[in-house]
């Protein structure tokens, strides 16, 4: 459900090319035509993309986390097929994800290893909680519509396998999307306590969705080799501002308040006040708002969120309980006696 | 036939109950599992597996509103833990063992099959249609079942191990799936469940030994007691409450409003 967007763009300089196919590559890219695993790339794009990629199916996997706790509580049938066929899409996007990496030259076992051991990253906006079933409303409304904004810049990229899992994954996160604005719409219009309960999750997650495309760009952004390369189509500023514009309005018209929050270090709002630098700017068209606490998101990027320690522990955990299963898959008989099943 | 007899309304809405709380038990359980099975792979397919077993539950409490009058998620949500009729197998917590999933599932499609095959031949022309097409889906939880059973079974020294040690915990809950709900011989005899062709516990408990014999792993089945014991009288093992009160936190807090 998530893209590049707080993955710091470092593309690595330390490698000669050779200057005359960097230059074909360059024109390739400026042309518009895909790049494929077995042409020729200068090193620094693949580990670029590679980890691109890598940490987007580790967001995928991750992201899975917060909702699937709520599967076995969703209140209707309903609904409990829906957000499990919702979190199993994540997975499957994962799934998507690492084989594209795993073409790029890594293998699949070393990324997961390198995920619940905190050598790779994962999206940020996943190390907040989700306490409420109206956080997996919000989740699914913002964030995926979030996602969906971020990815479909990435769709327009240069790299052909990576461009068509996006393409795929668009299509399913769209469905995402209208789920969450369903189960938004329908708090929202249901009792006091399921407004409040709306309402509040919304002030949990206005402001992670809204640093959910990353930190503010820097002033060379637009020439760095990401853009030219582009394994990113658009800046960070320019995909919060849509998003703003997108969603301020669409809050609004639900009932929803936008409040500025201040939260403990569990990520529970402990003061909020209605965001007094909202409005619309007539002259420029986009929404202004009070900018997120970038301190905070620089704080839960290293590590110390509200729930960075049980994601990744629970990651782990999954990673060594299925091991003795994947283990027997790779060094166990190959000999079945009935052909593996019918 | 597609009017029921109302002596017969009754005993089918224990039927489809029985069939549809060991199902949604099941899929709430195994559900569980989406985005932590033990390969990206399987847990999609088994994340499947549990939305199917929801979704049919869905179509059985459907067709069991009709007499009972109350909506399907009041059917799911909204009932006391004594009112479910589902066996005790799928009330059990599997305590993230993916092989007691996986050996409790094994033995569940078994089981599902062999009813819904019953069902898809009875005279009631509603419940015969729906099951003939939750058979067909069925079969395909049997496959899997099977094949990993098999797998697994004779895959390394570890995860046979798993296996057996997981099939030796339920093989003795596993036959109360055969306990049978109120009013069976009354639906039997009327053809609404129609007679087996062979029996019910010597056809599933064959169909398990196929695939465990074959994978050269141990299983020890007992009939279950003809009495009313267990869960398809609402006697339940004391799993059932917990289950629910998780299942039903969010709707409980405002049974009657729309979620």
């Amino acid at each position: 459900m998530s893209g590049s967007s707080n993955l710091g763009m470092h593309v690595d300089h330390g490698i000669e090319e050779d200057p005359e196919k960097l230059a074909e590559f360059q024109a390739t890219i400026d042309a518009r035509t895909l790049i494929e695993p077995d042409d020729w790339m200068p090193a620094a794009y693949r580990t670029g993309m590679l980890r691109m990629a890598e940490h987007h199916a580790n967001s995928e996997i991750i992201g899975a986390l917060p909702e699937g706790e709520w599967i076995t509580r969703a209140p209707s049938l309903r609904r409990k097929l829906a957000l499990t066929a919702k979190v199993q899409d994540e997975i499957g996007h994962g799934q998507m994800l690492y084989r594209v990496s795993q073409d790029l030259g890594k293998s699949r076992d070393q990324m997961l290893r390198d995920l619940i051991t905190g050598r790779t990253k994962y999206h940020n906006v996943f190390n907040y909680p989700a306490p409420t079933w109206g956080d997996i409303a919000m989740i699914q409304w913002l964030i995926d519509g979030a996602a969906i904004m971020n990815q479909k810049t990435l769709a327009d990229g240069a790299y052909g396998p990576y461009v068509r899992t996006m393409k795929r994954i668009n299509m399913e996160e769209a469905f995402h999307f209208k789920s969450g604005e369903d189960m938004v719409l329908t708090l929202m219009t249901g009792t006091s306590s399921q407004r409040a309960m709306g309402q509040e999750a919304f002030d949990r997650w206005w402001y992670p969705s809204i640093m959910f495309h990353g930190p503010p760009d820097k002033p060379n952004t637009l020439q760095s080799p990401a853009m030219r390369w582009r394994m990113k189509t658009e800046t960070n500023d320019s995909l919060r501002r849509r998003f703003v514009n997108r969603f301020a309005p669409a809050a609004l018209d639900l009932g929803l308040k936008i409040h500025v929050v201040t939260k403990d270090a569990d990520g529970m709002v402990t003061s909020r006040k209605p965001d007094e630098k909202l409005r619309l700017n007539p002259d420029s068209g986009d929404w202004e708002f009070t900018e997120p606490d970038w301190e905070e998101f620089f704080r839960v990027i290293r590590g110390n969120g509200p729930c960075n320690k049980k994601r990744l522990a629970l990651r782990r955990l999954s990673y060594v309980q299925g091991r003795w299963v994947r283990n027997a898959i790779v060094h166990g008989s190959t000999a079945l006696p009935n052909g593996g099943g019918r | 036939m597609t009017q029921l007899a109302e002596n017969l309304k009754a005993p089918l809405v224990e039927l489809l109950l029985s069939v549809a709380d060991d199902k949604l038990m099941l899929g709430h359980r195994n559900s569980d599992w989406t985005g932590l099975g033990p390969i990206l792979e399987e847990d999609i397919a088994f994340s499947s597996l549990a939305q199917d077993e929801i979704a049919h539950a869905q179509i059985l409490y459907e067709l069991a509103s009709e007499f009972d009058g109350r909506s399907t998620d009041v059917l799911a949500f909204g009932r006391d833990p004594t009112e479910f009729r589902c066996a005790e197998i799928v009330e059990l917590p599997d305590d993230f063992d993916w092989a007691f999933a996986l050996c409790r599932q094994f033995f569940c499609d078994h089981y599902d099959a062999l009813r819904l095959g019953r069902m898809a031949r009875s005279s009631y022309a509603p419940l015969a249609a729906i099951a003939a097409r939750l058979a067909a889906e069925e079969q395909v939880h049997v496959d899997h079942a099977d094949a990993w059973i098999t797998r697994l079974g004779t895959g390394t020294e570890d995860s046979r191990t798993r296996i057996q040690a997981a099939l030796d915990r339920l093989a003795p809950v596993a036959p109360m799936l055969h306990e049978p709900f109120e009013g069976y011989d009354e639906l039997e005899s009327a053809g609404i469940y129609p007679r087996p062709e062979t029996d019910m516990f010597e056809a599933w408990s064959a169909a398990l030994h196929a695939v465990t014999d074959a994978a050269g792993l141990t299983l020890t089945l007992t009939a279950p007691p003809a009495s009313d014991t267990g869960g398809r009288r609402g006697r339940h093992s004391e799993h059932l409450a917990p289950l629910l009160d998780e299942m039903c936190e969010v709707f409980r807090l405002e049974p009657t409003a729309a979620w």
